[in-house]
């Protein structure tokens, strides 16, 4: 199984939902499939599972995707149980397994020698935490929890392989504002707020 | 007869900016401070495992219009600083840090954890005031908050065992 067929099946039932990525190429290949302003790219080796849950819980009606990887999640574990403790009914977390640090020359993770992600996120909490052996075990999963009301986590073994996909189209700060402005408008709410200069004020 | 304790003023103070999220991993000085944020209906309290958790947490709910603050202990500030540097500077990020100071001047603990702080805050850019009297919590939050907003970067207060009414005779 390949992570770009996946995403492809994702981008067919995530809908509007605000999806973060982690650093590499999951980020990239996701934007090449669905491309959106409510996509950010992760910076940091883990924080994507616990921004996406930032987002869950700011927004619990908005459908939230955390697209997280073996070495991402492996590095910030203790995020499993501090989701599992706040359930967000809006959010899935996806973790793509190729049991390598594919952008970091393709060193063996931990999963290779058999630690079992989704394992460790039941016995974290996440109760619906399920695995995916096939495109159409993934898609089927994905949607089920993108149409029910109930935190998911998604485990997929997927092979060692990019896809040909373009660059990330910007960087961090114009993909900060973006996602924001894309928020403000889908939500029809106000986030940034610029306050009047001072000559502005009535004495 | 005493007013009201340092941590019910800096929670009034939290609520007073506009901050609606908070953060946070326990510290025994942080005791108090923390119960009365998980016992307040009117912010999200997101319990943490791990300091650098609540760098995520709080990015995502800032994205999405919420106001955060990460309440923590300084060894925290260290288990956080990959995640302070290549996401909440590199994004450009507000976040309001209130750090309980072990190893400040006279607190008996931890006081290798207290002299790498401010040199670590200083290495990061982080702008930081330390807040020792209870009465002027309100006002200093107030302030680091419009800085943190207006910066848009994280901006440090740290907190004493003073302010936070665990200093004990002699210290």
């Amino acid at each position: 199984m390949k992570r770009i067929d996946c995403l492809r099946a994702l981008a067919e039932v995530a809908g509007d939902a605000l999806v973060v990525t982690s650093a590499g190429a999951n980020g990239v290949e996701w934007n090449a499939c669905r491309p959106s302003d409510g996509n950010i790219r992760c910076r940091t080796l883990g924080l994507t599972c616990s921004i996406a849950l930032g987002i869950a819980l700011g927004l619990p009606k908005r459908k939230v995707i955390a697209l997280d990887g073996d070495g991402s999640l492996l590095m910030n574990l203790s995020a499993l149980p501090t989701i599992a403790n706040k359930n967000p009914p809006n959010l899935l977390h996806v973790v793509f397994d190729n049991e390598a640090y594919e952008s970091s020359g393709e060193i063996k993770t931990a999963t290779s020698f058999g630690t079992d992600l989704v394992g460790m996120a039941r016995s974290a909490g996440i109760k619906n935490a399920v695995l995916a052996q096939t495109v159409e075990e993934f898609r089927k999963a994905a949607s089920e929890a993108l149409k029910g009301n109930v935190l998911t986590l998604i485990g997929a073994k997927i092979e060692l392989a990019r896809a040909e996909v373009p660059p990330y189209p910007m960087d961090e700060v114009e993909s900060k504002y973006r996602f924001i402005r894309h928020v403000e408008k889908t939500e029809g709410i106000q986030i940034l707020k610029i306050p009047m200069p001072a000559s502005f004020q009535k004495s | 007869m005493a007013g009201p304790s340092g941590p019910k003023l800096i929670l009034e103070g939290l609520k007073e900016a506009g901050i609606d999220l908070i953060a946070t991993v326990p510290d025994i000085n942080l005791r108090e401070l923390l119960g009365l944020v998980e016992a307040d209906d009117r912010v999200v309290h997101v319990p943490l495992c791990r300091e650098e958790e609540g760098i995520g947490v709080c990015t995502g709910a800032y994205l999405v219009g919420k106001k955060c603050a990460l309440i923590m202990q300084n060894g925290g500030l260290f288990n956080s600083v990959n995640g302070i540097v290549s996401t909440l500077i590199q994004f450009q990020v507000p976040l309001l840090l209130l750090i309980y100071y072990a190893g400040d001047l006279g607190d008996r603990t931890f006081s290798t954890t207290g002299a790498a702080t401010e040199p670590v805050l200083n290495a990061l850019g982080i702008r930081s005031t330390i807040l020792r009297e209870p009465d002027e919590a309100k006002d200093l939050i107030r302030r680091t908050q419009i800085l943190t907003m207006d910066y848009k970067r994280p901006v440090a207060i740290l907190l004493t065992k003073d302010v936070l009414g665990r200093r004990r005779p002699g210290e």
